[in-house]
């Protein structure tokens, strides 16, 4: 089972990933997209808020956002020209 | 300078299974022994956009010595550290539309960026990609039922290292940072030819990484052939010698 970087949350993050992965192969692939992933929103919340302590502590949270804020334009670039 | 490498392939397996082992793909050194070196895998962000179905998930990956050896050699220790080991964060965001058959992904280091920035971008589709000068009917709206047995890539690999730019050094004045940054050591023609040594050597380890990352997906993908998802994490989870969750 692949880590969390904060071996804190490694637990919680097991049970999002366990919970994700049944999600994605046994209603999302099957069900054409009509379908949120509502069932496992309690556990990503847990796993979050014990994550975000982390990334805020080694300043990822800020390099993360850069980024995101990079691929918001890219991808509207994208999704356009397809 | 931007130096991009592209290159298709194909998986004999069906568009579905091949988005579930991109998920998977860093789940288990012993589920793909090409992962043993990513050291973290976090999810930061996912939702299924309501309009469209599509799912967008984004996650940071830690992953041992992104930066080959011969660019750790070119650079003096006060930027690297010193040290033989190094490690990168990646950014990893992806989305998937299952209805119209095709998943984005890209993929690039949010550290030593001021080195060198490596984004590697994927098209999988359940069409193969467009030839030049080949007419392609456009995909139709709805899928039939049976989803095509290939599934075609399209990878993008882009480096650039803007090591000593203009751009670098205003970056580092106007932070708070050490005023001597990235960059500082190293201007003009000089860091012209560095950067370019450093973008083609990156370049040149590319054919080496993706080999390794699709074999990585093979192995994963026929587990889940053989076994399916759910059998596939119960078994890695006895191993490991944990109960299984129940999800």
């Amino acid at each position: 089972m692949s880590a969390s970087l904060a071996p804190e949350c490694n637990e919680v993050k097991e049970r999002y990933d366990t919970c994700f992965l049944k999600w994605y192969s046994e209603k999302y692939l099957r069900s054409n997209g009509k379908t949120d992933d509502n069932e496992c929103a309690n556990l990503f919340k847990d796993y979050q808020k014990c994550l975000k302590v982390v990334l805020k502590e080694k300043g990822i949270d800020k390099l993360i956002d850069e980024a995101r804020e990079d691929t918001k334009e890219n991808d509207a670039l994208y999704i356009k020209r397809k | 300078m931007v130096l991009t490498h592209t290159t298709n392939h194909s998986y004999s397996h069906p568009f579905p299974t091949v988005t579930l082992a991109f998920f998977l793909r860093y789940y288990s050194p012993q589920l793909n022994p090409f992962s043993a070196h990513v050291l973290s895998t976090d999810t930061i962000a996912s939702h299924v956009d309501p309009d469209t179905g599509r799912l967008h998930t984004t996650r940071l990956h830690l992953k041992r010595s992104r930066m080959p050896a011969a660019v750790v050699k070119l650079l003096p220790t006060s930027i690297t550290g010193g040290g033989g080991d190094k490690s990168s964060f990646v950014l990893e965001e992806s989305v998937v539309d299952i209805n119209e058959g095709w998943m984005t992904t890209q993929s690039r280091n949010l550290n030593f960026t001021g080195v060198l920035s490596v984004t590697e971008q994927q098209h999988y589709s359940v069409t193969p990609p467009a030839q030049p000068g080949v007419e392609v009917s456009p995909l139709s709206p709805s899928l039939p039922r049976s989803m095509p047995t290939n599934t075609y890539v399209t990878t993008t690999f882009s480096y650039r290292s803007s090591l000593g730019s203009r751009k670098e050094k205003v970056a580092a004045e106007s932070e708070d940072a050490p005023p001597r940054r990235f960059g500082s050591w190293v201007t003009g023609w000089g860091a012209k030819r560095i950067q370019g040594s450093i973008e083609s050597i990156a370049s040149n380890k590319t054919e080496d990484q993706l080999s390794k990352s699709r074999d990585g997906m093979r192995l994963v993908l026929e587990r889940l052939r053989t076994n399916g998802v759910v059998a596939t994490l119960r078994e890695l989870r006895r191993r490991e010698g944990k109960a299984m969750f129940d999800a």
